[in-house]
């Protein structure tokens, strides 16, 4: 079929420029001489989330997309700066909740690089534990969206109900369901009793039984494998171009994990593998994840089987009870003065590297600055790159595909 | 002079006769009837309701057990769905029933709910085609009989009830173009793609159907069932539920309500009780497949015979198979997603037709066989 | 490695995944594995660490100001009571961290089970010391308590029993302090100590014209450290209570 293109002035429509949008003039004029459509989508669409996706599309083909991020912003950074260290521990892990223990996690070993405190072995398993069991729970959660995005409503279902046994086990270890601020430098606040260690290990044969009627309905479902399979696929080239994270950069075919790559923690102690897909494609990113997640079963089942006794806050910390941060917390942590310098931590949160930089001036209680650089943010663009050519109708499974959580990306 | 009461009291007594003469037989009710046919101008009232045509229009198949299909059919879906996927369900409406009456309570919520037009609307077919709506949702009842209830007897009955049927989206193209809005015009793009998509491979299910029976006429169908339609003609059944899923909406081609990605298409604009109306045509046109559903497969109102409700007996046969063929297909929610139009599209054009093809020729062999 | 490639399945293939699922939904509806708790009348039981609303113990409260200043949020504020300061929470900033408890010395602020509030207005979200003893005013309707164990699959375990959502916590294991003067050189006479003090066991008096003495009444002194922190010169320091007294005498000269 012959291209039509009228040229004639064209001028977009008024309300563009009341929109206050990150859309060049050129964008909407080329669309308009074209005969392409621009279509914004969000940011209270039901399938978008917290963000603006600005599309152009030729009939049902979308061609050029820009990303309007920033709904959800809460100047996390600049709020760092006026509250102590260990203020921020609270604080660091708001940018995506269901992800607290890697994102406690990261921050709280970018302190512990500063002030070099070794932390007790007994300590790093706990921290260990809570980084994997948040993992699963956000992969689920990741998994549940992206089936309310396809539609499919049991999809939906199943991975909250089964991520109530992963929050069962953090409010036994944390007092709390999501939110949990445990990981402290030196250590975690509070001891884990064996009780509660052999629970996690049952949890996790109950979390397979469950994952495993999941599989069947949703995962190898061929509504699923139909809407994701071939659907925003982003080669390898490009995804390490685009400086694509996590699980969505090993679906690509690149092998990289932190957490084999510079292990922390206790993941060098116990057994796993990381998971490679191959194609690039929706179905590999779900699958990567979905694999993962009984990777992190595996790994708790270990964790919990090989946990050495001991303390669990280190002898460089002011407590006066090992096992239990109660009662000594202000005398450890509340003028805690990092040395002057930059430390960087990076750590394998659910969705890919994440990033803490604390600059401190060496005098202040205070960070000088905080930077944290969320995988959200980071693959951005490679999801940006994989919407281009693709249906409309495919927008939602391929958000759901990348599991893009907008205030992880707008901190 | 003329006697004008004489003549008034002629015609009404002719009336009368002629209504009574085609009365539904229901043994359970009889001294009950006959005591309010004793009163004057109640009477007529009674002999109105019970006159075969408008008993059909107004008690079963019709209105009564449409609102009744719409008011248990979505709770029960709701209930079942919720049982599937670990949950509970509506329950603390009448807790004690199970939050039965729930789907009550929210059409009591959207009687009360101000109903919402915008500026851009054409006023007049986005408050009328709602309501229109029911004339293809009524007229294809007065062809299908439950047992000796019936309106009109005619060799084309299930032919001209699938044509009436097809009507439905039509109405849902009008109210889409008349919601004048971005995501009602998708949908309303995307039920078109899909009507034609669904309606042949229906249509020749419906039709292999009726070459296995050699009339179109209810009565014969069920008459010629020696064993139910679904065993002669699996393949035709088969055709006939995915036609019939994607007929009505049902998820995994719920693609043009598609409340994920276009809001409800057509009926992104509606609130308050016309929204309730709209929700219901898909239930409506479910049911109304159920039916003839029902007829084609499964031996429509044939089953042993309720003594006290005598001709009655008969309509809750077919209601009640009807019923739970529509409670097996309102399951299919929780089994899938959605497919995209394309794949649909695709599906409906090559798979299901080749199936309903296959239907058709297996109906045809029987045909030849049986000679 | 695990290295992921999945084809296209093939038509038969696809078939059977159709089948597999319809018959998991199938199963799923004759015996569900139902996870719902009916949540006004069954309660989910919570361990005893759990993080809820926050309990003050005015009598074991030491007036050391920790946890108003741990406080991540800002949502402690101290209230004066004759002549002592006590924490009232504002439950609109609160974000349930528990650093507060974790800091108070003498198990004052305890934790509580207490999750499902609800406030009246925005200005009764915030509580004075006094509300924040004992259980608030509440409408139970539980009569059952759930416990969520594993054994190869949820096992809800279902109690007829009310729990109490207040927990008791003994006093942290941690040594008591006192104040003491560590550098009298240092002090300036500046009595800031004397009148931050809120047990009132700083005293100063003349002895000549030269010379100020410091007393500190070691069975008062809580070691709240409240005059530690505002001392001006770091005259003083706190001493483990044991080691003092076995040290005896320590009033300073300034």
């Amino acid at each position: 079929m012959e291209e039509i293109s009228i040229e004639v002035p064209v001028e977009p429509p008024k309300e563009y420029e009341w929109y206050f949008i990150p859309v060049p003039k050129k964008f909407v004029e080329e669309a308009y001489r074209k005969d392409e459509f621009v279509v914004f989508v969000g940011p209270q669409h039901p399938g978008s989330g917290h963000m603006r996706i600005i599309l152009r599309l030729k009939g049902d083909f979308i061609t050029d997309v820009i990303p309007d991020p920033g709904y959800v912003h809460r100047s996390m950074e600049k709020l760092a700066e006026y509250k102590t260290y260990i203020q921020n521990i609270p604080l660091v892990e708001r940018p995506s909740i269901m992800d607290f223990g890697n994102y406690n996690l990261g921050y709280v070993r970018a302190i512990e690089e500063a002030l070099e405190i070794e932390v007790p072995e007994r300590a790093k398993y706990i921290r260990t534990i809570l980084a994997e069991l948040s993992r699963i729970g956000t992969h689920l959660y990741d998994a549940g969206i992206l089936a309310v995005f396809l539609g499919h409503t049991t999809g939906f279902m199943y991975p909250f109900a089964v991520r109530e046994f992963i929050v069962e086990m953090i409010t036994r270890i944390t007092g709390t369901r999501i939110t949990g601020s445990f990981i402290v430098p030196g250590g975690v606040r509070r001891d884990v009793d064996n009780d509660t260690l052999q629970k996690i290990k049952r949890m996790t044969y109950a979390l397979e039984n469950r994952l495993k009627k999941f599989e069947k309905i949703f995962i190898t479902n061929p509504t699923t494998i139909a809407r994701l399979k071939d659907v925003g696929v982003l080669s390898k080239e490009e995804a390490i171009k685009l400086g694509v994270v996590g699980p969505f950069l090993r679906a690509c075919g690149v092998e990289y994990d932190v957490r084999k790559v510079e292990p922390y923690e206790a993941y060098d102690e116990i057994d796993w593998e990381m998971v490679v897909g191959e194609d690039g494609d929706g179905y590999t990113r779900f699958l990567v994840r979905v694999n993962e997640v009984s990777q992190s079963i595996n790994m708790l089942r270990q964790l919990v089987d090989n946990i050495p006794e001991g303390d669990v806050i280190s002898e460089d910390i002011v407590a006066f009870d090992r096992k239990d941060i109660r009662g000594s917390f202000f005398e450890a942590y509340g003028d805690l003065v990092l040395p002057k310098g930059e430390y960087t931590s990076i750590t394998e949160a659910s969705r890919g590297s994440l990033l803490f930089t604390i600059v401190s001036d060496g005098e202040s209680t205070t960070p000088y600055r905080l930077r944290i650089v969320t995988p959200s943010w980071l693959y951005l663009k490679g999801f940006m790159e994989s919407l281009k050519g693709e249906r409309l109708a495919d927008l939602q499974a391929i958000y759901g595909s990348w599991g893009y959580f907008p205030p992880e990306a707008d901190r | 002079m003329v006697d004008v009461s004489g003549i008034v009291s002629g015609i009404v007594e002719k009336i009368f006769a002629a209504l009574t003469a085609n009365m539904v037989n229901i043994p359970i009710l009889e001294p009950l009837i006959n005591k309010l046919l004793q009163i004057p101008l109640v009477n007529l009232v009674v002999a109105f309701i019970l006159w075969k045509p408008a008993f059909v229009i107004l008690f079963v198949p019709g209105l009564l057990a449409v609102t009744v299909v719409l008011l248990i059919m979505i709770w029960w879906e709701r209930k079942l769905t919720a049982r599937i996927q670990w949950r509970v369900g509506p329950k603390e409406v009448s807790r004690r029933t199970g939050g039965i009456i729930q789907t009550l309570a929210d059409g009591m919520r959207y009687m009360f709910q101000e109903v919402i037009i915008h500026r851009d609307a054409h006023k007049l077919y986005f408050l009328q085609l709602p309501i229109l709506s029911f004339i293809p949702v009524l007229l294809p009842i007065l062809l299908i009989p439950a047992g000796t209830i019936y309106a009109i007897r005619s060799p084309y009955a299930i032919q001209i009830a699938v044509a009436l049927t097809a009507l439905l989206p039509i109405f849902i193209l009008g109210i889409g173009w008349s919601a004048n809005n971005r995501f009602a015009f998708i949908g309303t793009v995307r039920e078109a793609f899909l009507y034609v998509a669904y309606e042949i491979p229906l249509m020749i299910a419906v039709l292999s159907m009726v070459l296995l029976y050699k009339s179109g006429d209810p009565f014969v169908i069920v008459e010629k069932q020696w064993i139910p339609g679904i065993f002669m003609n699996p393949i035709a059944f088969i055709a006939f539920l995915i036609g019939m899923v994607m007929a009505a909406g049902r998820l995994p081609f719920d693609i043009s309500e598609a409340d994920q990605e276009i809001a409800f298409g057509p009926f992104v604009e509606y609130s308050g009780i016309i929204f309730g109306l709209v929700m219901g045509i898909a239930y409506e046109k479910l049911y109304l497949l159920s039916l003839i559903a029902a007829i084609l497969f499964f031996g429509g109102w044939s089953g042993p015979e309720i003594a006290f409700l005598g001709e009655l007996s008969y309509a809750i046969w077919l209601f009640l198979k009807a019923f739970v063929l529509m409670g097996f297909i309102v399951m299919v929610r929780a089994i899938y997603g959605r497919y995209r139009l394309d794949q649909a599209l695709k599906f409906g054009w090559s798979s299901l037709l080749t199936f309903s093809l296959i239907g058709f020729f297996i109906s045809a062999g029987w045909v030849i066989w049986l000679g | 490695m695990v290295r992921i490639k999945v084809e296209k399945p093939k038509v038969h293939k696809s078939v059977a995944l159709h089948i597999k699922a319809i018959t998991t939904a199938f199963k799923e509806a004759i015996s569900p594995g139902t996870i719902t708790i009916h949540y006004p009348r069954e309660r989910r039981k919570l361990p005893d660490n759990f993080r809820g609303l926050l309990q003050l113990d005015k009598e074991k409260c030491i007036n050391c100001f920790r946890c108003a200043h741990i406080c991540p949020a800002n949502a402690i504020q101290m209230y004066q009571r004759e002549n002592k300061y006590y924490p009232g929470i504002d439950y609109t900033k609160c974000i349930l961290c528990h650093f507060c408890v974790d800091s108070c010395p003498t198990a004052a602020l305890k934790p509580s089970k207490i999750h499902d509030v609800a406030f009246a207005s925005l200005s009764t979200m915030v509580l004075p010391p006094e509300e924040l003893a004992g259980e608030p005013e509440m409408w139970r309707e539980d009569t059952v308590t759930v416990e969520y164990d594993f054994d190869g699959d949820l096992k809800m375990i279902k109690r007829k029993e009310v729990e109490n959502l207040i927990v008791e916590v003994e006093k942290p294991k941690r040594p008591e302090f006192v104040a003491g003067a560590a550098f009298p050189e240092n002090c300036i006479a500046c009595r800031i100590c004397v009148n931050s003090c809120p047990q009132n066991a700083i005293t100063f008096k003349l002895q000549d014209l030269q010379t100020m003495v410091l007393e500190i009444d070691f069975e008062k002194c809580t070691g709240c450290m409240v005059c530690i922190r505002n001392c001006p010169t770091q005259t003083l320091l706190p001493f483990r209570r044991e080691e003092v007294l076995k040290g005896g005498e320590s009033d300073e000269q300034g």
